[in-house]
C-alpha cells in the first residue's frame, strides 16, 4: 500500500518489497547454524523479530527514514558492525539545538511515551515525530500483513 | 539584470519588508514621496531605460501593485499580462496568465494582451492622482495587509522572471479596487468580489495560499495563487508604502520599525524548513496593516507567517502557533491511519489512541515472529515435503483457475520460489495488490518459462488482475530476488 499525503509524504513500499525483505533476512538466518537446533525458543523468536524489525526497516526506505536509520542502526550496534549512513549531522544538531524550543507540556508526556515506542524518536521534534510515527504505522502493518501471511503459509488450517 | 534588479530591492529597504534573503522584495525608503513615474518610486538607478530594463519594470510594476491593494489579484495581473515579452520566461508568463485567467471573472474585463501595451502607458497618468486617493479606511489597510500574503515562491518566481510588464501604472491602476476612476469599473467589479472574499481570509502563509485562491474565487495551481498572492503581497507593500507616503500612519511604520529588528533577529537564526520564520511581518499591527515578506521557500527554508487576527504578535508566540498547527495537521493525518480515531477528538486521546495502536502493531509482529518460530521449528526451507505441501494448498486455493501445468514446476525450483508463490498466493488470498511484475521480472532472470508462467497464472488467479501495472518497487524487488536466490541455493 502507498500513499501520499501532501506535504506530508508517507509511501510506503508494496507488500512484496517487505515480503521479500522479510524472506532474504529469514534465509539469512536460515544459514546461520546456530539456528537449525534450537532448544529455546526464546532465542530464535528473537531473532525473527530482530530479522522482521530489521527487514521492514531496510524495504521500508532504508535510510530515508529517521526510525528505519535508528534501527538499523540499533541492530548493528547489537551485531557490532559498522553500519554507515549518510548522515546528516548538522540537521540532527539543530534537532537537539531546537528541542527545548518546541516543548508543548501538554502533550510532551504523550510524546515522549511515543518516543520510546518508535525508534529514534528520541531526537525528533514533535511535529517530525509524527511525521515518523504515521510512516511506522504503516509499515508496521505492512510487515504484520506479510507474517501473517507467511504464517498462514506455514501452518494452513 | 535580475541580480541588478534584486540588489534594486535590497538597497531601497524599507522597514516594513525585511528578509535577509536576496529573493525579497524591499521597498525603497526614498518611496515615501508619491512617485510620479512609478518606474522611479523606488528610486531604482536602475529604471533609467524603461522598454529597456524588462526586468526592472517588472519589478516595478510589482511595487505598484504592492501599493494598490485594491482587488488585486485578477486585476493586477492584467496589466502584467500587457506587455509581450520576448526574453521573458514562460514560466512568469504562465503565472500571469493562469492568474489572468483565475483572477478575471470578467473576462472581457481584461484588455487584448496586445492591447495592453496600449492601454498601459494610458494608465500611467492616472496614477499619481489615483494614489493620492487611498483612502484610510481600516478595511483598506486590511486588504493591504492580506496582499502581503503571498507565498514565496511564487513571489520569486514572479521577480526572477523578466516581463515586459509595460506600464506599471496601469497595474496600480488595475489595482486600485476603490479608485472610482472610471476606467476601472470593470477593474472595480472584480475587486467588489475579491475584496468580500479576501476580508474574510486571515491565515499564514502556506495556507495563505488557500485563501488567495478563495480570495480569487477562482480555482488555479499553486502557481496562480503565489502569482496572485505575489502581487497581493506587492500591491499591499505599495498601499502601505503610500499610507506612510501620506502620512497616513506614522505609528504603524515605527512600530513596524520596531518590530523590524525583532523579525531580523528571528529571521537570522536559520531555520528549517518546517519551522516558522519569526519574523513578525506576519504581525497584525494595531493598523490591521500587515507586510508579508516573501522569500521562495525552497530558496532558504523559511515559511512566513502571519498574525491571525486579534493573536498575540509575539514572534515567539507565531513559531508557536505554527507549530501547534503543524502538530494538529499531522495528528489529523494519524487519525486516518490509525483505525477506530474517527470519533476521538482532543490530542490526548488521540496520541494515546496512537501509542495503543503502535503498541499492539509490535506485540502483533512480536507474536507473529514467534508463531512463526514454532510453525516452523527448523527454519527448513529446503525440504521437499514441505513445497509438496504448499503445492497441494496452493493447487486447491487456485483450482478455481487455470490448472497449474502437469510438471509442477513449483516442486522443482529451489525453495525459495516455492516458498515465495505461496507466500504470494496466501497474500493474493488475504489482500488483492499487484505483485507479479516484480516477481515475474526476477522470477524470468532465474526460472524456466513455465514457472514463470505458472506463477503469473497464479498470481493472476489470486488477485485477479488482469494486468498489473509496471511497479516502481520492480527495480528493487528484482534486484533482491537473484540475491535471495543465490543465498539460499545450496
Amino acid at each position: 500500500m502507498a500513499s501520499a499525503d501532501k506535504p506530508i509524504n508517507t509511501d510506503v513500499p508494496e507488500k512484496d518489497v517487505f515480503t521479500l525483505h522479510f524472506l532474504q533476512s529469514l534465509s539469512n538466518l536460515r544459514r546461520q547454524n546456530t539456528f537449525n537446533s534450537p532448544e529455546k525458543t526464546n532465542d530464535r523468536v528473537k531473532k525473527i523479530k530482530k530479522a522482521a524489525y530489521v527487514s521492514m526497516a531496510r524495504a521500508a526506505g532504508g535510510t530515508n527514514r529517521l526510525w528505519s536509520r535508528a534501527l538499523l542502526r540499533r541492530a548493528a550496534k547489537e551485531n557490532s558492525k559498522v553500519v554507515r549512513f549518510p548522515r546528516r549531522k548538522k540537521r540532527v544538531t539543530c534537532l537537539r539545538r531546537r528541542r527545548s524550543n518546541r516543548r508543548d507540556p501538554v502533550e510532551e508526556e504523550e510524546a515522549e511515551r511515543l518516543r520510546n515506542l518508535v525508534p529514534g524518536g528520541g531526537g525528533m521534534e514533535t511535529s517530525k515525530l509524527m511525521e515518523e510515527t504515521a510512516h511506522y504505522i504503516k509499515c508496521l502493518s505492512m510487515q504484520v500483513k506479510v507474517m501473517q501471511c507467511l504464517v498462514d503459509g506455514l501452518a494452513p488450517k | 539584470m535580475f541580480n541588478k534588479f534584486r540588489r534594486e530591492m535590497d538597497v531601497s529597504e524599507k522597514d516594513e519588508l525585511r528578509n535577509g534573503d536576496d529573493t525579497t522584495v524591499n521597498y525603497d525608503e526614498s518611496a515615501n514621496i508619491p512617485p510620479p513615474d512609478w518606474r522611479v518610486s523606488g528610486s531604482n538607478p536602475v529604471s533609467d531605460s524603461y522598454p529597456t530594463e524588462n526586468l526592472i519594470s517588472s519589478s516595478q510594476m510589482m511595487e505598484t501593485l504592492w501599493y494598490d491593494p485594491a482587488n488585486v489579484q485578477a486585476v493586477g495581473y492584467g496589466g502584467f499580462n500587457g506587455g509581450g515579452n520576448p526574453s521573458s520566461s514562460s514560466s512568469f508568463r504562465g503565472n500571469i496568465d493562469r492568474s489572468l485567467e483565475m483572477g478575471w471573472s470578467l473576462p472581457n474585463l481584461l484588455p487584448p494582451k496586445g492591447g495592453n501595451g496600449m492601454f498601459l502607458p494610458n494608465a500611467s497618468s492616472f496614477l499619481p492622482p489615483s494614489m493620492a486617493q487611498f483612502p484610510a479606511d481600516s478595511g483598506f489597510i486590511e486588504r493591504a495587509a492580506r496582499f502581503s500574503l503571498f507565498s514565496g515562491g511564487s513571489f520569486s518566481d514572479m521577480m526572477n522572471q523578466q516581463q515586459p510588464l509595460g506600464n506599471p501604472e496601469s497595474v496600480g491602476l488595475f489595482l486600485q479596487g476603490q479608485c472610482p476612476s472610471s476606467e476601472v469599473n470593470v477593474v472595480g467589479v472584480a475587486h467588489n468580489d475579491a475584496s468580500s472574499a479576501m476580508k474574510e481570509t486571515n491565515k499564514q502563509n502556506v495556507p495563505g495560499s488557500g485563501n488567495v485562491s478563495e480570495d480569487t474565487q477562482s480555482s488555479g495551481g499553486n502557481g496562480q495563487k503565489g502569482g496572485e498572492t505575489s502581487s497581493k503581497g506587492f500591491d499591499s507593500k505599495k498601499r502601505k508604502r503610500n499610507k506612510q507616503n501620506a502620512g497616513a500612519d506614522q505609528s504603524n511604520r515605527s512600530q513596524q520599525s520596531e518590530e523590524e529588528p525583532d523579525n531580523n533577529n528571528g529571521g537570522g537564526a536559520e531555520k528549517r524548513n518546517d519551522e516558522q520564520s519569526p519574523n513578525s511581518q506576519g504581525n497584525k499591527t494595531n493598523s490591521g496593516k500587515q507586510q508579508g515578506k516573501q522569500a521562495s521557500d525552497p530558496k532558504d527554508g523559511y515559511i512566513h507567517v502571519r498574525a491571525r487576527r486579534g493573536q498575540a504578535t509575539n514572534s515567539h508566540s507565531l513559531a508557536e502557533r505554527v507549530r501547534r498547527e503543524k502538530i494538529s495537521e499531522r495528528m489529523k493525518f494519524l487519525q486516518d491511519l490509525v483505525p477506530g480515531c474517527n470519533k476521538v477528538t482532543g490530542k490526548a486521546v488521540m496520541l494515546d489512541e496512537i501509542i495503543n495502536y503502535v503498541q499492539s502493531l509490535q506485540r502483533q509482529v512480536e507474536f507473529l515472529s514467534m508463531k512463526l518460530a514454532t510453525v516452523n521449528p527448523q527454519m527448513d526451507f529446503n525440504r521437499e515435503g514441505l513445497l509438496a505441501k504448499d503445492a497441494l494448498q496452493l493447487r486447491a486455493g487456485t483450482s478455481s483457475a487455470t490448472p497449474f501445468p502437469p510438471n509442477m514446476p513449483m516442486v522443482y525450483p529451489p525453495l525459495p520460489h516455492g516458498f515465495m508463490q505461496q507466500t504470494l498466493s496466501c497474500m493474493g488470498r488475504t489482500v488483492s495488490s499487484p505483485l507479479s511484475p516484480p516477481i515475474n521480472g526476477g522470477y524470468k532472470r532465474q526460472e524456466a518459462n513455465g514457472w514463470e508462467g505458472d506463477l503469473q497464472n497464479v498470481i493472476q488467479i489470486n488477485y485477479g488482475a488482469g494486468d498489473v501495472p509496471p511497479d516502481s518497487q520492480a527495480a528493487a524487488t528484482d534486484a533482491s530476488l537473484p540475491s535471495s536466490n543465490m543465498k539460499v541455493e545450496p
